[in-house]
């Protein structure tokens, strides 16, 4: 086929959604349709491949698919469907995802109406300038109401709704229609064979066997096995070895070109050297400018994660290893805590991204972890001119005079939310130090309230409050917007006058008091009684705000003991002795294990 | 072998089982006192090799006086014709008020016995019913005068703490005063202690934390040294020169011998423990074993830790120039390390000695704790 020819019959595309609005069954629906997968080989959810994925029913990880679809003008078309994670941690990934193609199915579900990352996902897609195909899914449903929907696509996002497919993925209906559309509504990829080489890498996944395995979209030249390519942001040269696509699983072809997508093996052994957004062009014949990649993802909620058993750490180093192998986006580096012993500082994009990651090291590493608390990055102007990057509330400056001003990284959040539910949402955002940013009717009865918020008060537990205040019919977007002065202070936890790291904290000044408070409360809960009084302060600088008493204890003996008591006993001392052991000593205070695990537990975390 | 100076006899009878008891005794079947008679009588034998003149014999249990004044004889027979005594021993028989006769006591008054240990518990009728006794506050006190009058050196064992109303002073403060009026020699004050595998233990299992007993505790220290019994233990007040001899002896990490089922020995480092049925016990004796069926030996820090703890039970506490010739230099002064991290208002140390002051003892566990 002239090759021209070939490349007009070309439609790479995306599937974009809020989560659950139905993106993996329609992918689904379509694969099977074309007969890329024999049914008998179908199962639910086909693109999602990590076990986690399809328990969740989310989408983590990029799965690229290769359809052929004959059209009503009795042409075969190549149809590359590129899915997309739903989650809004996993944004990156959906940009990722929009720059390999040329259009994107926008499917909304008609009983629940434009969402959240409905909105945020189609302006990511006209950002890339894609084609958009609008398909009102479930319309099975008897709640079901389109008419609604194709309201809010016209003045939410400005879409033509008069275009829109009606569809269930479930039962079949408009999935013809779809694939028609896909042909006519997306445009074919443009781009020269016989232009020098550049093609994207979207995704890399390591292969024990193979080594990394780049997926690629070429958008000019041509990518066939034994050329010499280079990789354009570490001038690195290698040879091909194998080109192929994806059926969606991996066939190897002759070559792939412009519009094309698909896989490439190059001996490349670490996923480093094989960037994702990276572009590739011939070493020989190189492209003038790279393309244009997309924003590097940098992690914003951090945490602690700590082996159950402490000589497992070198288990857990190898797993979180091997885990940013196949998740470029986790970061991570030592630490050590007073309470847990060794462990790692990770990063990771948001809270769902933290939970899969610790799960993923659960189910396929076997490690079992304690997860600290999750936190962000603060920002310390020092007055002597400096500036400190500070993790951990022991980063902060002792003397809090030493600080000119404290940073912390804000988000805007945009909520979709029935308008009954607008006065608790206003106020959860009030308290969460949020600024009150916009608010509009998008239909009578939806309203979108848009706020910015420090990161920090929205990954403690911000979700899960909106979701029981709203009863799980709110939906949220966010997008980082950097960082922004708080008045935000260290308060320190001194137990006998000697200040206990674990337990310092970082918050507004204005919440400072309240949470010492009910910090030092929980300590005096969880201390047991000692021989002498413990007294609990909370302080800001040299400056205490609270106190409490852990008050002596008064009793601990019980009267007789004679002579058949006596081993008895003995073993009963020495279990309260070993009990003593295994708690830390601070001063001459005991504290239990429980009081730090207390304050490290991960709240908020399952969405 | 060292010789101990102390016996121990267990007698495993009562007339019925109390609800908190979770000691080895029982109701007596048809037949039992025959067995135990002559099983004892066979166990004395066996032991008496290991005993020198005796200081102090101790009889517990159970009940003693539920054994007949008869069986009494027997046990006196085989005691007399087994261990010798020495100049003025201590003998102490635990007796219960609601079994104890005139005879018992004119026939032990005949004998050896000077010191009588009643297990009063309560002087509050509404108590001792809540705890299954079967005696009245009015038939303890009459026992305590019947002792007295007897000639005997009286001790009242005194239960606080009861299920219900744990920390109830006015009830616990009664019997106090009740039992002092009665003019006795020594008093024992226990916490009840709910114990598992008891019928309390299961009423209570759920019941919320117990309180700690410290105000009936307390008071007790305050009041009884007011009146003249002065704590020379964490359980034990005595007017002067009315300490249990045999009590001190465990205290002071002497040795004794166990008699009777579920009986422990302490002789020559190690320590020993009968079986606690009544036909294990017999059965091993007939067929001339040793009727024990668990035996330790602590030796070195351990045993020096050990020593400690219990020494430190006592006001007295520990005689470092004793200490150090028993159990060597090095382990007493690890210890005396240990015990001067513990707050000055509680532990006191010095060249000679260490003890527990009042409100140590009260923390006895956790200061313990941090020694053994």
């Amino acid at each position: 086929m002239d090759q021209t020819r070939y490349q007009s019959r070309i439609r790479n595309f995306s599937i974009i959604a809020h989560v659950d609005h139905g993106k993996s069954t329609l992918a689904d629906r379509l694969i099977e349709s074309t007969h890329t997968v024999e049914s008998r080989n179908m199962r639910a959810q086909l693109l999602d491949t990590l076990e986690l994925e399809r328990e969740r029913g989310i989408t983590i990880k990029l799965v690229p698919v290769r359809m052929t679809y004959v059209a009503g003008d009795g042409e075969s078309y190549i149809l590359n469907l590129i899915d997309t994670p739903g989650h809004v941690d996993f944004n990156y990934e959906v940009s990722r995802s929009l720059a390999a193609c040329e259009g994107a199915v926008l499917v909304i579900d008609a009983a629940q109406g434009v969402e959240a990352q409905t909105v945020a996902n189609a302006y990511l897609a006209v950002e890339q300038n894609l084609d958009l195909i609008p398909v009102f899914n479930k319309i099975d449903l008897p709640s079901a109401q389109p008419e609604r929907a194709a309201r809010e696509i016209e003045e939410v996002i400005g879409l033509d709704a008069s275009r829109a497919v009606l569809a269930s993925a479930k039962d079949g209906t408009g999935i013809d229609e779809i694939l028609a559309r896909i042909v006519t509504d997306i445009r074919p990829p443009d781009g020269d064979r016989g232009a020098p080489l550049s093609a994207l890498i979207f995704d890399s996944v390591y292969d024990n066997y193979r080594g990394v395995i780049s997926y690629v979209r070429v958008v000019d030249g041509e990518l066939r096995a034994r050329k010499e390519i280079s990789f354009m942001a570490t001038g690195d040269v290698r040879e091909v070895e194998e080109v192929g696509v994806f059926t969606p699983s991996m066939r190897q072809v002759e070559s792939l070109g412009p519009g094309e997508v698909g896989y490439i093996v190059a001996g490349i052994k670490s996923l480093e050297d094989a960037g994702v957004g990276d572009t590739i062009t011939d070493a020989r014949n190189p492209a003038p400018a790279p393309l244009p990649g997309y924003r590097k993802v940098k992690p914003v909620v951090f945490c602690g994660y700590y082996p159950i058993e402490r000589e497992e750490i070198n288990a857990l180093r190898d797993a979180l290893e091997k885990l940013r192998i196949n998740d470029s986006a986790i970061t991570f580096e030592p630490e050590s805590s007073a309470a847990l012993g060794f462990g790692f500082r990770c990063g990771f994009l948001g809270l769902l991204h933290m939970e899969i990651a610790k799960e993923r090291l659960f189910r396929e590493f076997d490690v079992e972890l304690v997860a600290t608390a999750p936190n962000v990055i603060y920002q310390v102007r020092l007055s002597s001119g400096g500036v400190i990057e500070a993790h951990r509330p022991s980063d902060f400056p002792s003397d809090p005079t030493r600080q000119e001003e404290v940073l912390e990284p804000f988000i805007r959040v945009t909520l979709f939310l029935p308008d009954g539910y607008v006065g608790p949402c206003i106020q959860l955002c009030q308290e969460k130090r949020g600024t009150y940013t916009g608010m509009d009717y998008i239909t009578p009865e939806r309203v979108r309230l848009v706020y910015d918020l420090p990161l920090a008060e929205f990954i403690l537990d911000f979700h899960d409050k909106l979701k029981s205040m709203t009863r799980g019919y709110a939906s949220l977007d966010y997008e980082h917007i950097g960082y922004r002065t708080s008045d935000l202070v260290k308060v320190d936890i001194l137990i006998q006058e000697e200040p206990v790291d674990a337990f310092s904290f970082i918050c507004h000044r204005s919440a400072a008091y309240h949470r010492g408070h009910s910090v030092a409360t929980k300590l005096k809960e969880l201390i047991p009684r000692q021989l002498f009084e413990v007294p609990i302060q909370a302080a800001i600088g040299k400056k205490v705000i609270v106190r409490v008493n852990v008050k002596a204890l008064r009793k601990d003996v019980l009267a007789k003991c004679y002579g058949g008591d006596i081993t008895r006993k003995r073993k009963l001392l020495e279990k309260q002795k070993e009990g003593k052991k295994r708690m830390k000593q601070v001063g001459r205070v005991s504290i239990p294990q429980e009081a730090f695990m207390a304050f490290m537990d991960v709240s908020g975390g399952d969405e | 072998m060292s010789e101990a100076a102390s016996v121990y006899l267990h007698v495993p009878f009562c007339l019925s089982k109390c609800p908190y008891c979770a000691f080895a005794s029982a109701a007596a079947c048809e037949g039992d006192w025959e067995i135990y008679l002559r099983a004892a009588s066979s166990e004395m034998e066996r032991r008496a090799p290991e005993a020198g003149p005796l200081e102090t014999l101790y009889a517990g249990g159970g009940t003693p006086s539920v054994l007949s004044p008869g069986a009494w004889g027997g046990l006196i027979e085989s005691i007399e014709k087994f261990f010798e005594f020495s100049d003025a021993p201590e003998v102490t028989i635990e007796a219960n008020p609601g079994s104890l006769t005139k005879e018992h006591l004119t026939l032990w008054r005949g004998w050896r016995v000077n010191r009588v240990s009643l297990g009063v518990q309560s002087l509050d009728d509404g108590e001792l019913a809540a705890l299954g006794r079967l005696h009245s506050a009015s038939q303890a006190a009459e026992a305590a005068l019947m002792c007295l009058s007897a000639g005997f050196s009286v001790s009242l064992d005194l239960m606080f703490g009861l299920p219900g109303t744990p920390d109830d002073l006015r009830g616990w403060a009664g019997t106090l005063r009740r039992a002092v009026a009665l003019g006795p020699h020594h008093i024992s004050v226990y916490q009840l202690c709910i114990e598992p595998g008891t019928p309390f233990g299961a009423a209570y299992a759920d019941a919320p934390r117990a309180s700690d007993g410290y105000v009936p505790y307390r008071y007790a220290q305050w009041l009884l040294p007011r009146l003249g019994y002065e704590q020379y233990e964490v359980a034990s007040f005595a007017l002067p020169g009315h300490e249990s001899a045999h009590n001190l002896n465990y205290w002071y990490d002497g040795s004794y011998i166990g008699i009777g089922p579920s009986a422990w020995s302490c002789v020559g480092g190690v320590r020993s423990k009968n079986a606690s049925r009544l036909r294990d016990y017999a059965e091993a004796l007939a067929q001339g074993h040793a009727p024990t069926d668990y035996a330790e030996r602590i030796e070195g820090e351990a045993a020096a830790r050990q020593a400690a703890v219990l020494a430190l039970r006592t006001r007295r506490g520990i005689n470092w120039r004793r200490f150090r010739a028993r159990y060597g230099e090095a382990f007493a002064d690890a210890i005396r390390k240990d015990l001067e991290n513990i707050p000055g208002d509680l532990a006191s140390t010095d060249e000679f000695s260490a003890s527990l002051s009042k409100k140590g003892l009260r923390l006895g566990n956790a200061i313990w704790a941090n020694i053994i």
